[in-house]
């Protein structure tokens, strides 16, 4: 075995740090682990900030050569017991790492997919220096750095109405000012806050130009897609933005993953709103990671405190988490952590919401029958036979009212249930 | 000697004519009947020479052969005991041939010789070519119903010698007792409160004669809505009644007492039934399934989530052409499905899906959930509405309901409107003759267009969309053409699977 010629003759760092990534019985805690003790003592040159990559070289030609220091430390770092460099299991583990160089060298750029390695060019800023941070990403779509100009819009996957349209609203009104919308491609929140985001771009994936492009930070594998209903997004994502995950090419969306996912989420900006979330739950797993970490705000949309849908959100603002209403207030969060936001213009609802309008557009005549049923409807959806006990009228008066209401954009029409617009009523 | 008697054996729900030959010649003693009997029928062996045992009529010491004409159509059950024995006193010289041609006989044979009730009366006498049709007492009332002969009964086989040598008088017919308590006059649109939009929905359907579907939590009053549909359909007429009471006699089921079944048919099966239980069919006799018994009236399959996906899947085509062709290998039966589907479903596995916000459903479960209500079977639902529960103002208010009758005037009206357009209902009217009754004028278009570029309202729902307006329409007090106000009505009455799924509500 030892005939085998020296990898790193052959394979560049990014595809060796990759191969370490995708072997079998890898995590991202043991890569972590293994490239913390090969990497060398930071540069005594005190301008030089930067983490210095893993020596991914170095372990490959060792374990390949079967040298026992390394070994032992690749058989540590994969949890295997034991250190004899030539008991079976070491031999197995250099067959195994043998084998997955091979693989590694004839896909080492699968199409479309590039892999940012800790250390090296192109590995985001906001992650380098976290004490958690991926030693390998896999990206889908153009590379590109957010850098502090991006916000984690999360929430639960069982949102409501409300959650989703302030989720949606947030997405579009913060792609808007041109910055980068973090999310984890979950469906509800997560998924209402990229297709806000997906709203500022045309089909062809061009865009009015200055606007945030989106990231989505997934689970599993960049190229598995899960859940299923999101494989449109996520490739229209990876076409404006990227997709972004540590887990390697192929792996499947297990439990454990997310969790870790959510520290990225969380580690990637400086500001984390939480739109809808219960008292547990996933989105408060990345309230916990960005709390943990220095210089992360951590932000909530009230809701109802009835909804339990909000009854998260509702916790963290009663512990003093800012509020939030509009995107404005996220923007000033950003201001106040010393980000520069190029161009924040509130959308016309959003104005019109805040300003406390009370009627709606100008030169909309409503008949008395279009007045009456515009009181019986609540702004969460409510279902049209509430609004026919409310009004006292026939079904054919209430529905055509309804149909003109949400003509001129009073009303929204959910399927069996109405709401009113934001800016409808005072 | 060769002796002939006519009967007839039951296809489906239709009569076929057979020719009972029966020879008695020297021989080993013995009895053989061929002809693709049945396992019932070829048992006719046994029960007749018992049967005619018992009454003290010679058995022929002789070879008998029964050859049941034409052979290529499989005989089912008992009915062909009576033409059998019949043939053998022929044969027997008991019986002159002569008093038996013109005849046509049908009946089970007891082993005391009496005679016993067969399924199917109705169709097997419809069958008959004959002028005379002999059946047991007890069938006599339902084989006059045909119209068509005459009709004459008894109740053993002594009995029915005695009168065909001339020697006694036929037996008067039985009456069957009717112990069935009439379940529609139980159930009155009054007792339902509240439920404005359910009972819209439940006289809209009625009228038009469209498909209903029911969603809402458990309590909300689906399956209290849908018995009351029945009582709320026009009675049925004259060849209704004989095509509904054909199918129910051949499956079996007792007919009223003294007359065909004249309201419209209400069939509740539970949803573990088999697709063959639903649609027809079976291994031995062709069965006519739930749905032709609902036929000209309401199959109402509640839990419709909780049913088989083939088996509903399987409802698909007899929805569109109103028959179902079952085909087996020994033979294709096509049997009535004219019926009106009514679907109450829960949301959500945990049943508080909806705008109230109560689901406890998991994701993956929810979505699974809604998979079950497939497409194409979700687009044959002109009416799809949410039956929230009632509010407890509703419960205990002092103002009653309108009752069963008041609405049912209503429906006898639009039907009658309906009638007028050469259709028996709006659900019928083919999709051409739309431009003509439902013109769409410019205000209706643009209510329409929204709907169709926001992609809530596809080409095929447009049809359906614009019958039930037409019923709406016809059930206006004013009278006219389609108002705007009727199209958003049967847009309100017809919301999308998101709204019936409870999904995106927390």
């Amino acid at each position: 075995m030892n005939t085998v010629a020296p990898v790193s003759k052959l394979a560049s760092d990014i595809e060796l740090a990759a191969a370490t990534a995708s072997l079998p019985a890898m995590t991202p805690q043991r890569l972590h682990k293994l490239a913390e003790a090969t990497r060398p003592r930071r540069r005594p040159d005190p301008e030089s900030q930067s983490i210095e990559p893993a020596d991914w070289a170095g372990i490959w030609d060792g374990v390949l050569a079967g040298r026992s220091a390394a070994v032992r430390l690749a058989r540590t770092a994969l949890g295997q017991a034991g250190s004899g460099v030539a008991s079976p299991a070491a031999v197995r583990l250099a067959r195994q790492w043998n084998e997955a160089a091979g693989r590694s060298r004839e896909r080492s750029h699968p199409p479309g997919v590039s892999i940012l390695v800790r250390g090296l060019e192109g590995y985001p800023k906001a992650l380098e220096e976290d004490r958690e941070a991926p030693e390998v990403l896999f990206c889908q779509g153009e590379v590109f750095d957010p850098g502090r100009l991006a916000v984690a819009v999360i929430g639960t996957r069982t949102a409501t109405y409300y959650g989703i349209e302030v989720a949606r609203e947030l997405g579009a009104d913060l792609t808007l000012a041109g910055i980068s919308v973090v999310s984890g491609l979950a469906s509800g929140i997560d998924a209402a806050a990229h297709e806000g985001a997906l709203t500022c771009f045309d089909a062809e994936g061009g865009s009015r130009g200055g606007v945030g492009r989106p990231v989505g930070v997934v689970g599993g594998g960049v190229d598995v897609v899960y859940p299923r209903a999101t494989a449109r997004m996520r490739s229209r994502v990876a076409e404006v933005g990227m997709l972004v995950s540590e887990a390697p090419l192929g792996a499947a969306p297990e439990r454990w993953r997310f969790p870790l996912r959510n520290r990225i989420i969380a580690a990637l900006t400086p500001v984390v709103v939480v739109v809808e979330s219960r008292l547990a739950g996933g989105a408060m797993h990345t309230v916990e990671a960005a709390s943990v970490r220095d210089n992360i705000e951590v932000m909530a949309v009230p809701g109802s405190i009835r909804s339990p849908a909000s009854s998260g959100t509702n916790g963290l603002i009663t512990c003093g988490a800012q509020m939030v209403t509009s995107a404005s207030d996220v923007v000033c969060a950003l201001e106040r952590a010393g980000v520069a936001v190029p161009c924040f213009r509130a959308s016309a609802a959003t104005t019109a919401r805040t300003a406390g309008a009370s009627v709606p557009s100008a030169g909309v005549q409503l008949t008395t029958d279009e007045q009456s049923t515009l009181k019986a409807v609540d702004h969460s959806p409510t279902p049209t036979s509430a609004i026919l006990a409310r009004t006292g009228r026939p079904l054919e008066v209430v529905t055509l009212a309804l149909d003109h209401l949400s003509e001129v954009g009073l009303v929204r029409d959910y399927g069996g249930a109405w709401g009113l617009m934001s800016a409808a009523r005072s | 000697m060769i002796a002939r008697a006519q009967s007839a054996t039951l296809v489906g729900v239709d009569g076929r004519c057979v020719t009972v030959e029966v020879h008695v010649g020297s021989g080993i003693p013995g009895f053989t009947i061929v002809g693709l009997p049945d396992t019932a029928c070829r048992e006719a062996r046994d029960r007749v020479r018992a049967a005619m045992l018992s009454s003290g009529l010679p058995w022929p010491q002789r070879r008998v052969t029964v050859n049941l004409a034409p052979t290529s159509v499989r005989k089912t059950g008992a009915g062909l005991d009576l033409p059998i024995a019949v043939g053998v006193l022929i044969a027997a010289d008991e019986v002159d041939q002569a008093a038996a041609d013109g005849c046509a006989f049908v009946g089970e044979l007891g082993l005391d010789g009496s005679l016993r009730s067969v399924p199917g009366i109705l169709s097997l006498v419809d069958a008959m070519v004959a002028r005379t049709v002999i059946v047991p007492a007890a069938c006599a009332a339902e084989a006059s119903f045909v119209e068509k002969h005459r009709v004459l009964c008894a109740r053993s086989l002594s009995e029915l010698v005695e009168a065909m040598c001339g020697r006694g008088d036929w037996a008067v017919p039985i009456y069957p007792v009717d112990d069935l308590v009439d379940q529609l006059d139980l159930a009155d649109m009054a007792d339902v409160d509240g439920q404005h939009l359910g009972r819209r929905a439940l006289e809209v359907a009625a009228a038009g004669g469209h498909h209903l579907l029911l969603s809402g939590p458990p309590g909300a009053g689906k399956t209290m809505l849908a018995s009351r549909l029945p009582g709320l359909l026009p009675a049925l007429g004259p060849e209704e009644a004989l095509e509904v009471s054909r199918v129910h006699s051949a499956a079996g089921l007792s007919l009223p007492s003294g007359s065909l079944i004249r309201r419209p048919p209400y069939r509740a099966p539970h949803h573990s039934a088999s697709m063959t239980s639903l649609i027809g069919g079976g291994s031995s006799a062709m069965r006519p399934g739930e749905i032709s018994l609902a036929t000209r009236g309401v199959l109402f399959l509640d839990e419709l989530g909780e049913f088989p996906a083939n088996v509903l899947e399987a409802l698909r085509q007899p929805l569109e052409e109103g028959v179902v062709r079952v085909a087996r290998a020994r033979a294709t039966v096509t049997f009535p499905a004219h019926f009106q589907l009514v679907g109450a479903m829960n949301p959500c596995p945990c049943g508080e899906g909806g705008p109230e916000g109560l689901c406890r459903c998991g994701d993956a479960s929810r979505e699974r959930y809604a998979r079950r209500l497939s497409g194409p079977l979700l687009d044959r639902f002109d009416l799809r509405i949410f039956v929230s529960r009632p509010t407890a103002a509703e419960l205990f208010s002092r103002e009653r309901s309108e009752g069963t009758g008041a609405v049912a005037v209503r429906v006898a009206r639009a039907r009658g409107v309906a009638r007028e357009r050469g259709v028996r209902c709006n659900a019928e009217l083919p999709s051409c003759s739309l431009d003509d009754f439902v013109p769409i004028d410019r205000s209706i278009r643009r209510i329409l267009e929204r709907r169709l570029n926001a992609g809530t309202l596809s080409a095929r729902g447009l049809d359906r969309l614009r019958r039930v307006a037409l019923t709406i329409a016809d059930l206006d007090e004013d009278g006219g053409d389609v108002r705007p106000e009727h199209v958003t009505t049967a847009l309100e009455l017809r919301v999308g699977r998101d709204a019936l799924t409870g999904r995106r509500v927390a």
